[in-house]
């Protein structure tokens, strides 16, 4: 497998944006045949990194080799004719276009004279598909696909470029375990043929399952290179993080608690979620698990006022609130802290005590005036309470990192005082310090009477915070664990439709 | 199986079509001459230069842009072919008039595309403040005089015709199959939707955008300037005043096309159907025989139209159960 | 209650430098532009366009526009003046038209809140159907003769100043207070920041939006009032290309076309601007057609300078 030359090596590679460094001297090699994976904390270079190899940004110093030849430098075009491409974590499919589209735009088989070669892109693009065992309807816009079918079509597009080195980035993200089979089946099958994959994930199991070796990243700084074969998952966690990992210790026992804070009576809404009936005590973390698309969300929004239910009633503290009316529902005492914090948690251009103020603007003014003083203690003692690292609240949000974002998402509800806290994965691309805290806070406040539901797709996570499980499938509660008889295997087993047990990795 | 509602909301093209082929039976039952060839000959030749700036407009707003300075570029381009062609004026051989104006138009369209594009700014503002420019510029050089005295050899593009059909006609259908190729079979094509249709995925693959949009604009520019030499040319004066409303009523028959606002989605054919559609508003007017005042009622009709259309949108996004959910 | 940074700062000064050069210019080339008298005269051709600038800053804030405004006041006039010519009171008649510019605006409101289509293309739609109806139900006749009484709201003055200058002090002392005093001020710039999240804040999105242009359909009745005691004339072709005009005013002052930030005094030196531009021109030159050749480059140069001078994606 080793040949003198390594088939991608880095050197030096640096990357600063006006000023602010992102990346420091990285150095790593790459092998054919390799599954390596990167890890870190959000805002260790990750992202920089993958995007200096793709061609989307240019490093500020450094180079890139490619079986010895230097790489050019911020080029998309000449990292595709290297055989570098990339699997992004965000959504890089067209909606409006058809799967055949979606794989072939920007790499049209055209026919002598210009025109698309329409036949030779649908054969080729049925070939792609039946590898990865996914039937789709190739007439059809991809937005009308289920997500599960855009992301392999997103995956097709990315083999379909016989590349030599392949980035993953969090690809399992939104992916189901059936589907998440399948591609660590495409992975080793790519890695036989010689294929190389930077395998980039938060998910310490999958990169024991996968991965030879490691690198980690802190601060735009290389930590380390280390096979997996010579590291525990404790080491590999004290590397990203430079200390002990603290969190997921067992709380207390199963504290006292008072009646029930929120109860949903029924909650239906036509092909999203049916019949949904749950309480949460004061004081209780209920965790609300199921696979991606059984509803969750949507039960959480509906609860929250953003989508009323087509039937069904939400209580709190016994007097029903009127649907699909959010300041309803935060005059109540609810507080949602949304899947997306970009997109619905933050005002990203606002400064940090805009957005912590946002919510709870109103009940600050005197008269209908805003009250200066009122505002700047407030925000003054959120800061405080959440810890978040910002020079003062006037910058901007979007300067922060994603765990200090998580933080003020989070932390703008606690100026409601908010009797009920339901959490839509409160810590996806959070770095694991951050967190801690994340769940240290959860547990204050559960503690000082919170009633919380939670909603997760980290198993480990659930496990570790609620007393209570409730798990959904396909739209209905499908059943309950109680905190002492939970396992992850008993929670998988309601989530996944009924059916002959999927064998897991 | 698909009901009628599913029809009109889903496929918005089949719905137009089928609004117009209602409207011509029932205005043709109340007064069967509305169908008489002469008539329908009228509107069309009326209603071409909607439909060949529509085609460029269409990819413009299918990019995620608009542009509204149409009907001011036209009033330029008619104004300069006026003053380039009229023997009173600077009395050029025709051939070269028009090319003149073909490169004028090319031009607007490319000076809209490079502020856009390379000047980062938002289309409505940069083509409004084009809208105000050049209609000033096409006041100035008419200077309060009417041309009234186009020459025959330019006034054929208008009044002509070509193996039985009006020109204008010709041209239109021309220029709907060119972009209707254009935007299915050609990568150009493709990679337009694609840019409107997820501009950060486009910039990851690579795609060109700016240049993508920067063709768009220029070849709206362009197709003003075919317009304005077969529209403009069937008047024997050049007035002030030319082109007022142009750009709504093109923005109109994309949007009621079903092109969105919000980019990548579109046809060429829906805005064709479209703006042969509200061509017909004016003409149905008076074949309904409801009395003069009834043509002043053109205008709001147009607006309605589009009210009609995005409430069909509406509730076609309503219908669409969500896809992530379980089956 | 500071509004968000971008570079609202920046715009002010250079509006401010363009401003003083300008009356400099005048200054040099007609000294009689800048008398008092003068400036006062000119002016009221300035106030309907100022006042609905006013609601159509706080529209373009939340990222939205609203084109119908020039037809909207179209329509209001055409009502005024068929009530008046039906041998109503006045005062009837011009509530009546303030009622049909709010339901106006109600409309637009309706189709961009609830129905939630974007309001480019409402606008659009509404600037041709109300325009189409004001001209279907007047059939093009313009009505005139209105009492003295009636004048005195658009011509008469009132310790020198003209009472539609009035009007508009009050009103954008009235916005002023609330944009910056009040939450409505954060709540608009988070809305044209970021809809979703407003709305996940429980920010009132959707009624805040009706408000919004109701409001400017209301102001759009105010002005058509103001222009018909102005002009005694009112008519279904008054207000064309307002829209543009105002929209242009309300840019020029560092309003973003995206939302979330603009300042009420970017917008108060965009209509000046304007204004005296205009006025200059037709001073000096009387030629229409150079207004709008001036009115349009200066959108174009200052949004241009505006967008290369700040290195942020936009």
């Amino acid at each position: 497998m080793t040949s003198t030359t390594p088939f991608v090596q880095i050197s030096g590679l640096s990357k600063a944006y006006g000023g602010v460094p992102a990346l420091t001297d990285v150095s790593l090699t790459i092998e054919a045949g390799d599954v390596h994976a990167l890890m870190g904390e959000n805002g260790a270079g990750k992202s920089t990194l993958i995007k200096c190899l793709s061609g989307v940004l240019s490093p500020s110093a450094g180079e890139v080799r490619v079986d010895g030849s230097i790489l050019a430098p911020g080029d998309l075009r000449a990292a595709e004719r290297a055989g570098i491409a990339a699997l992004h974590q965000e959504s890089t499919a067209f909606p409006h276009l058809d799967a055949v589209d979606n794989i072939f735009v920007g790499r049209e088989l055209r026919r002598p004279g210009g025109l698309l070669d329409r036949p030779r892109m649908k054969r080729e693009t049925q070939a792609l598909l039946d590898r990865l065992g996914e039937r789709i309807d190739l007439n059809r816009p991809l937005e009308e696909l289920p997500l599960a079918q855009r992301q392999m079509v997103g995956l097709a597009r990315a083999l379909s470029q016989r590349s030599r080195l392949l980035i993953m980035d969090e690809p399992t993200a939104s992916l189901s375990t059936r589907e998440t089979e399948i591609l660590f089946r495409i992975i080793r099958q790519l890695q036989s043929e010689g294929v190389a994959i930077l395998y980039i994930s938060h998910r310490l199991e999958e990169v024991f399952a996968l991965a030879s070796r490691v690198t980690v990243l802190r601060d735009g700084r290389l930590v380390e290179t280390r096979p997996l074969a010579e590291i525990t998952r404790d080491g590999l966690v004290r590397l990203m993080v430079g200390r002990e990992l603290l969190a997921e210790e067992q709380s207390e026992d199963y504290a006292a608690q008072g009646e029930a804070i929120l109860e949903v009576r029924h909650l239906t809404r036509a092909g999203q979620y049916h019949n949904i009936s749950l309480d949460v005590r004061a004081g209780e973390i209920v965790g609300l698990a199921g696979l991606i698309g059984a509803g969750r969300s949507e039960v959480a929004t509906a609860i929250f006022g953003i989508e009323p239910p087509d039937t069904g009633t939400v209580a709190i503290q016994g007097q029903v609130l009127p649907p699909g009316s959010v300041p309803a529902a935060i005059a109540r005492g609810v507080a949602l802290v949304p899947e997306d914090r970009q997109k619905q948690g933050l005002v990203l251009p606002l400064s940090v005590g805009s957005n912590l103020l946002l919510a709870v603007m109103k009940s600050l003014t005197t008269r209908g005036f805003r009250s200066p003083r009122k505002e700047q203690e407030t925000v003054a003692r959120l800061m405080q309470g959440l810890s978040v690292k910002a020079a003062g609240p006037a910058i901007a949000a979007n300067t922060l990192s994603g765990g200090n974002q998580q933080k003020l998402s989070l932390g703008k509800w606690l100026a409601t005082k908010p009797r009920v806290l339901i959490l839509d994965e409160p810590t996806r691309g959070v770095d694991v310090g951050a967190k801690a805290e994340v769940y240290r806070l959860i547990r204050r406040l559960a503690r000082e009477g919170m009633a919380t539901l939670l909603i997760s797709s980290d198993l480990p996570e659930i496990l570790a915070l609620s007393d209570r499980i409730l798990v959904m499938r396909q739209g209905q509660i499908a059943g309950e664990l109680a905190r002492q008889d939970a396992t992850e295997e008993k929670i998988l087993a309601l989530a996944l439709p009924s059916g002959p047990q999927e064998a897991l990795i | 199986m698909t009901t009628l509602r599913d029809l009109l909301t889903r496929q918005r093209e089949y719905g137009v079509l089928a609004l117009l082929l209602l409207t011509l039976a029932v205005v043709g039952a109340i007064n069967p001459a509305f169908l008489k060839i002469g008539n329908l000959r009228d509107m069309l030749v009326q209603d071409a230069p909607v439909v060949i700036v529509a085609c460029g407009m269409t990819l413009v707003v299918v990019l995620g842009e608009i542009d509204i300075s149409v009907g001011s570029q036209m009033a330029l381009l008619a104004t300069v072919l006026g003053l380039l062609t009229s023997p009173s004026h600077a009395h050029w051989p025709v051939a070269t008039a028009v090319a003149a104006a073909l490169g004028l138009g090319t031009l607007l369209g490319l000076i809209n595309g490079l502020l856009v594009t390379f000047g980062r700014m938002p289309s409505i503002i940069v083509t409004l403040g084009m809208l105000t420019v050049l209609r000033g510029v096409s006041l100035a050089l008419l200077n309060g005089q009417d041309i009234t005295d186009l020459p025959v050899g330019l006034r054929v593009f208008g009044i002509g015709t070509f193996l039985g059909l009006p020109i204008s006609l010709c041209t239109a259908l021309v220029v709907v199959g060119l972009t209707v190729a254009l935007a299915r079979e050609t990568p150009l094509g493709r990679r337009i939707y694609a840019a409107g249709s997820n501009p950060e995925a486009a910039r990851l693959a690579g795609l060109p955008t700016p240049r993508l949009k920067l063709f768009a604009f220029t070849l709206t520019g362009f197709l003003t300037a075919v317009a304005t030499i077969v529209h403009q040319t069937q008047f024997s004066v050049i007035q002030a005043g030319v082109g007022q409303g142009f750009e709504l009523l093109v923005v109109t028959a994309v949007v009621v096309g079903g092109t969105s606002i919000s980019g990548g989605r579109g046809t060429i054919l829906g805005s064709f159907l479209s703006a042969l559609m509200l061509g017909m508003v004016g003409s149905m007017l008076i074949f309904l025989r409801l009395g003069v005042s009834a043509t002043y009622w053109e205008r709001a009709i147009q607006g309605a139209f589009i009210l009609v259309a995005v409430l069909a949108d509406h509730l076609a996004r309503q219908r669409r159960p969500r896809r992530e959910a379980a089956p | 209650m500071k509004l968000p940074r971008g570079l609202p700062g920046r715009q002010e000064l250079v509006l401010l430098g363009l401003l003083i050069g300008l009356l400099l210019l005048a200054g040099r080339l007609a000294p009689d532009f800048l008398t008092a008298r003068a400036q006062i005269e000119l002016s009221t051709h300035v106030w309907e366009l100022a006042l609905l600038a006013l609601p159509m800053t706080l529209i373009i804030l939340t990222a939205g526009i609203d084109l119908s405004v020039g037809s909207t006041m179209a329509l209001c006039a055409v009502v005024f003046g068929l009530t008046f010519h039906a041998g109503w009171p006045v005062a009837l008649d011009a509530a009546l038209a303030l009622a049909v510019g709010a339901a106006a605006g109600a409309l637009n409101g309706v189709f961009v809140a609830f129905v939630r289509v974007h309001p480019l293309i409402v606008t659009l739609a509404t600037l041709a159907a109300y325009r189409g109806i004001a001209e279907g139900i007047s059939l093009g006749v313009p009505y005139s003769g209105f009492p003295p009484s009636f004048a005195f709201l658009g011509q008469g003055s009132v310790g020198g100043i003209p009472v539609p200058g009035l009007l508009f002090l009050v009103a954008l002392a009235a916005v002023a207070v609330i944009v910056k005093f009040t939450p409505l001020g954060l709540t608009l710039s988070a809305i044209g920041y970021n809809e979703t999240a407003s709305r996940f804040s429980g920010l009132a999105v959707t009624r805040i939006k009706l408000w919004l242009y109701t409001g400017s359909g209301l102001t759009a009745g105010v002005a058509a009032l103001l222009f018909a005691a102005r002009r005694n004339t009112a008519k279904a072709d008054i207000g064309t290309g307002m829209e543009l005009d105002v929209i242009t005013a309300v840019v020029l002052g560092g309003t973003s076309i995206f939302g979330g930030r603009g300042t009420l005094l970017g917008t108060v030196l965009g209509v000046l601007l304007i204004h005296e531009t205009r006025e200059f021109v037709s001073w000096e030159w009387s030629r229409d057609e150079l207004n709008l050749i001036v009115t349009g480059s200066l959108l174009l140069v200052s949004v241009l300078a505006d967008s290369l001078l700040s290195p942020k994606k936009r």
